[in-house]
């Protein structure tokens, strides 16, 4: 088992693009019980990660609730990045 | 290389534009908050040795310490007392909020290494460079250690690729001149022989804060930042209790006498008191550090920690001068004019300050 936040980076590495609420969908199954699986912790996360290069913004969107959905995806160097630092 | 489809409406764009604007100005009041708590860290730590045996020790010394062990293995104690306060804080943070798990799982892995090793250059190397510093170049050794936050944004910009421009750089130079002119008013005429390499052993403390800042910073956007400030006060503690302290003892030519100063120190009750503050102080400015480098990049998130350099004296004088009665604690009028010069270096860093007018006109 990875560090939760090692999981939310290399869960780029497998996907086009993501937004924080696919991101915990996608990990609920594993990481369910880790406090820190929260929709504003994980907007954090992501917004961190997009400041550091690692990632980058692609669309964001309203949805019919009125939550604002950003996407992101790991650009080349971002997921080579990732995948050097954070091993399967 | 740029694949943005944006379906971009209104309101979602005027949301977006909020959470972008709430971020930056997240990242910097985290960072600017770094500096602040590392005043109250500085000014809790200095009462807290002045207090319970390290009274004797730094008054009457009737353990008859040599002035050597006084100025390195004490000030080691006091350190090591205090990071590792911090780190039992962190690991207690980090236990409530169910991170203690993924601490020991990122110890194993890279970033989890490359943190031990910012945490080692930023706490003990860099901090015995200090004092050494200091003892050999006087108080000039201050001021230049006020350069950390230009070599951490260069740092940036050189190992990360980190945003860097003519702007942000003028940015820095103000801080770091606001900085110099606080150190500035330490100085005194005690520059002994041997001070040019003094000066250059302060450097090295100055380019290991820098490397710390700018390395952990970038680390903490893969690490959780609660679990990054676990790992560093965790390394910086125990570095300085099982190897900074035994090897001053052994330069001074007595292990078990370190070893024993440490063991009063840590079961010295009225001291313990403000050392346990000092270190939960220290503990959230370090994590306010690194996160707010995370989130600012180097170059703003180490200007606005700068500030350092106002609120220490600040702090020393509220919580020893006024709040403790302690004589000789006040605050010259240069740091408030620096102060005042630090917040425009800061928004120079993070605006061009001519958008303000721009804005303006535009209204």
């Amino acid at each position: 088992m990875k560090p939760l936040n090692y999981a939310i980076l290399k869960h780029f590495t497998k996907v086009q693009e993501a937004c924080a609420e696919d991101v915990i969908n996608a990990l609920k199954g594993e990481y369910g019980k880790f406090r820190a699986l929260e929709r504003k912790a994980v907007v954090t996360a992501l917004m961190t990660a997009e400041a550091n290069g690692l990632l980058e913004e692609t669309r964001f969107e309203m949805d019919k609730s009125g939550v604002l959905k950003v996407y992101y995806r790991a650009h080349e160097e971002g997921a080579a990045t990732i995948n050097r630092y954070i091993k399967d | 290389m740029n694949v943005v489809t944006k379906t971009v409406d209104a309101q979602a764009l005027a949301a977006k534009k909020k959470l972008s604007a709430q971020f930056l100005r997240k990242g910097i009041t985290i960072a600017l908050l770094s500096g602040l708590m590392y005043g109250f860290y500085s000014a809790f730590l200095t009462l807290g040795m002045t207090k319970g045996v390290w009274s004797d020790w730094y008054g009457a010394n009737t353990a008859g310490l040599s002035a050597f062990i006084l100025t390195y293995v004490v000030a080691a104690v006091g350190s090591a007392v205090n990071d590792t306060l911090s780190a039992v804080w962190a690991l207690f943070f980090a236990g409530l909020k169910g991170k203690v798990g993924d601490f020991f799982r990122c110890l194993r892995t890279t970033p989890g290494r490359v943190m031990i090793l910012a945490a080692l250059v930023g706490g003990p190397i860099s901090s015995t460079a200090y004092v050494v510093g200091l003892q050999m170049a006087g108080s000039i050794v201050i001021p230049i250690t006020a350069l950390c936050p230009a070599i951490g944004a260069i740092l940036g910009r050189i190992l990360f690729k980190q945003k860097l421009n003519k702007r942000m750089l003028l940015g820095i130079a103000i801080c770091v001149f606001a900085s110099f002119l606080i150190g500035s008013t330490s100085l005194g005429g005690d520059a002994p022989k041997g001070a040019a390499l003094g000066m250059l052993i302060a450097f090295v403390a100055a380019l290991g804060w820098g490397f710390e800042g700018c390395v952990a910073g970038y680390g903490t956007s893969m690490i959780d930042y609660e679990i990054s400030i676990t790992i560093r006060q965790i390394t910086s503690g125990l570095s300085n209790l099982i190897i900074l302290i035994p090897i001053f003892g052994l330069i001074a030519g007595n292990v078990q006498l370190s070893t024993g100063l440490a063991s009063q120190a840590f079961t010295s009750g009225p001291a313990m008191i403000w050392f346990a503050l000092s270190g939960l102080c220290a503990y959230v400015s370090y994590m306010f550090w690194y996160r707010g480098n995370s989130m600012c990049g180097a170059a703003l998130g180490m200007a606005c920690n700068g500030t350092y350099s106002f609120w220490g004296p600040f702090c020393c004088w509220i919580v020893l001068g006024v709040f403790a009665g302690i004589e000789g604690w006040s605050l010259p009028l240069i740091a408030w004019i620096a102060a005042i010069l630090m917040v425009f270096g800061i928004l120079v860093i993070s605006m061009n300050p001519l958008d303000l007018f721009r804005k303006k006109e535009a209204a």
